[in-house]
């Protein structure tokens, strides 16, 4: 019998089990599955598929007998069934929302799992009310159009597989594209944590070429393979000190490349709204008259450069003075290619 | 347990209508969607198949293949009542025995580690209460997986103050009105809108909240992170139907001609990845010439400046003079 058939039967048989089914009645049904080859295989067969089946989100358990009931295997209804998740209207336009535009993007770790996830809300909650309908629509606004190059199929792809790598703890073998460099390197990475900056997806992990945690970008890994051996014998630890928010939450002047430098950026008042939140919690902005200035530490001047300048003529770095010749100089040079 | 396709019951011949590409398919894919499947037509007696594919996020000849696959289900010594009885007649599902599959199982921790990240990026102030609620969902002895995985997905800050976005999400699920405080591009100073709000979506990587603006007539899309402030009122609002609303768009499209920027070596590098941007033609010195689509002149040259000095905006005309004119003024400022 197929895999996927024979899992589907032993869930329907110990689902509608009024009491827990023993090893040699399961056995009984399934002759040909686990009936067979010596009593070892076959509990070994069976326990592989219990695991699938957990894996499924269907639990099955091992019940010690007592003098009322028999020993045996049973699924718990109340460990099976998707309970009612009783939440507030607005609690569930916040899980509907944000699951489906995460969904239409394309790119999410876990992407097949979360379009399962939000066809399963439709029994989580009693009365979906407007939420399940909104959410229709901000899955059709929110799909995006593809991004050069980078097929985003194999963005979704490396997601899919560095998703599972990440949850067995499987160390993966990375062909990677530096952007500097512009050279291919080969290395084994401890894959710790994705995140999303920026619309892009980035890997942060243990690398074992640079004995040291390394960020990488997913449009920018040529190949990835995940080791096959042992596969659910987890090849690494996560080294205590790791915090994925810290390395997620870093702005690009934060990336270490030299020496801590205090800088100071003026803000207009005609500065859109979102860029004063945009130093992010670690900056100190004061407001005066003509907007804000914003206090910071930089560990990467280039970096902070381009955030001020995506602003345009609406902020501008007051100190130190190395960025504000560099900034001439970047200028000055788009200036003169234009008309 | 076997599923039956009634002899009287017209098979509809596969769908042409191509589904999302599959990247491998995995035999626990369908295990998954059957699970959800089977219960979700026991509750809607009847459904089209076209509805129920819909719904499963696949195509109808998947699903076609799906009931197939559950009639392949089954073997002695299953009693006559131990098959699960799906058939289909004139294109509509229905379940004659469900064999206690009502309900779809709990969530797997993957699944619920997905959504939970996904609700932590858009933020509310239900924000942690879902991760709790999705953490219990999921079977008990899987729970330590999940509050693992959850610390290993961040996928971007809330756009503004959980305070901001749960009054939002609590007017889109109440169908409220709220009155706003927003702050546009083109004006410097916050001003009040009263807006009906239908929903959030999120494009080019930021989040907008979609609904009918009261004073303009119109549904319009606002940046969720200029929103300042918002308040519910006690006005309800009727809604769009749902196929007009699966219709509405974020911007209105054309918004004119697409807008082209090179970009150098690096900058390409960097913008590879993104979404939002199609690639026009591959330079020789390994940079990009792209194009991006509703987006507007503002938003072009800021994206070209953030590269500093490695990307440009090239057309169309307007969009060139925008940026020139922000290069030469923020020059100025260095001078």
């Amino acid at each position: 019998m197929q895999k996927a058939q024979r899992l589907l039967d032993l869930a329907a048989f110990l689902l509608r089990a009024a009491e827990p089914l023993s090893w040699r009645e399961i056995q009984e049904q399934f002759p040909d599955d686990y009936g067979r080859g010596t009593g070892e295989a076959a509990i070994r067969k069976f326990e592989r598929d219990k695991a699938e089946l957990l894996e499924l989100g269907i639990p099955v358990r091992y019940l010690a007998g007592d003098e009322d009931l028999s020993a045996g295997y049973l699924i718990d209804k109340d460990e099976f069934y998707l309970p009612d998740l009783r939440l507030l209207p607005e609690d569930l336009a916040l899980l509907y929302l944000a699951g489906s535009a995460a969904l239409a993007k394309g790119t999410f770790p876990y992407a097949r799992d979360l379009a399962h996830a939000l066809n399963k809300l439709s029994f989580a909650a009693r009365a979906p009310g407007a939420s399940e309908a909104a959410a229709l629509a901000t899955r059709a606004m929110s799909e995006e159009k593809a991004a050069p190059r980078a097929d985003p199929s194999t963005v979704a792809r490396l997601l899919e597989e560095l998703s599972r790598a990440m949850a067995l703890k499987k160390r993966v073998h990375l062909v990677y594209l530096g952007a500097q460099r512009r050279e291919r390197t080969e290395r084994d990475v401890d894959p710790y944590g994705l995140y999303q900056s920026g619309g892009a997806w980035f890997l942060t992990g243990w690398c074992h070429l640079r004995e040291a945690q390394r960020t990488f970008h997913l449009a920018r890994i040529v190949s990835l393979s995940v080791n096959a051996s042992a596969p659910r014998t987890p090849d690494f630890e996560t080294r205590k000190d790791f915090s994925l928010a810290e390395v997620a939450t870093r702005g690009w002047w934060e990336l270490e490349e030299h020496a801590p430098v205090r800088c100071r950026v003026r803000l207009d008042a005609s500065a859109p709204a979102e860029a004063r939140a945009s130093f992010g919690r670690r900056a100190r902005v004061e407001e005066d008259g003509a907007g804000a200035i914003v206090e910071l530490e930089v560990t990467n001047k280039e970096g902070l450069l381009r955030h001020v300048l995506s602003f345009g003529d609406a902020a501008e770095v007051l100190s130190p003075r190395s960025i504000r010749e560099r900034a001439r100089e970047i200028l000055a040079g788009l200036a003169r290619g234009l008309p | 347990m076997k599923a039956r396709r009634r002899p009287g019951g017209k098979r509809r011949p596969a769908a042409a209508r191509a589904g999302p590409v599959a990247a491998r398919p995995d035999p626990r894919d369908r295990l998954r969607r059957v699970l959800f499947l089977v219960p979700y037509a026991v509750r809607h007696p009847g459904i089209h198949v076209k509805d129920l594919a819909r719904r499963c996020g696949c195509t109808e000849k998947e699903i076609l293949e799906d009931l197939d696959f559950l009639l392949g289900v089954g073997s002695p010594p299953f009693a006559p009542d131990d098959f699960l009885d799906l058939y289909v007649e004139g294109d509509r599902v229905h379940v004659a025995l469900h064999q206690s599959f009502s309900r779809p199982p709990r969530f797997t921790e993957s699944e619920a580690a997905a959504l939970a990240a996904a609700a932590r990026a858009l933020g509310g102030e239900g924000r942690e209460r879902v991760v709790k609620a999705l953490r219990d969902s999921v079977p008990r002895g899987r729970r330590a997986s999940f509050d693992e995985l959850v610390e290993r997905i961040y996928a971007g800050a809330p756009p503004a103050p959980d305070s901001v976005l749960g009054r939002l999400q609590r007017a889109i699920a109440d169908r409220r009105a709220v009155t706003l405080a927003y702050r546009s591009a083109s004006s410097g100073s916050p001003g009040d809108r009263t807006v009906h709000p239908y929903t959030l979506a999120q494009r080019l990587g930021h989040w907008y909240l979609y609904g009918h603006d009261s004073a303009r007539g119109r549904a319009l899309a606002f940046r969720v992170d200029r929103i300042q402030g918002c308040m519910l009122t006690e006005e309800r609002f009727e809604p769009p139907s749902d196929a007009e609303l699966a219709r509405a768009r974020l911007f209105s499209e054309p918004s004119g001609e697409p807008i082209r920027l090179r970009l150098g070596p690096i900058a390409a590098a960097w913008a590879l990845g993104r979404p939002g941007l199609e690639l026009v033609k591959n330079l020789e010195n390994g940079g990009a010439v792209v194009e991006v689509s509703g987006a507007d002149d503002a938003w072009a040259t800021r994206f070209a400046l953030s590269f500093g000095g490695a990307a440009e905006v090239v057309g169309p005309a307007p969009a060139r003079r925008h940026f020139a004119e922000a290069v030469r003024r923020t020059l100025a400022r260095y001078a």
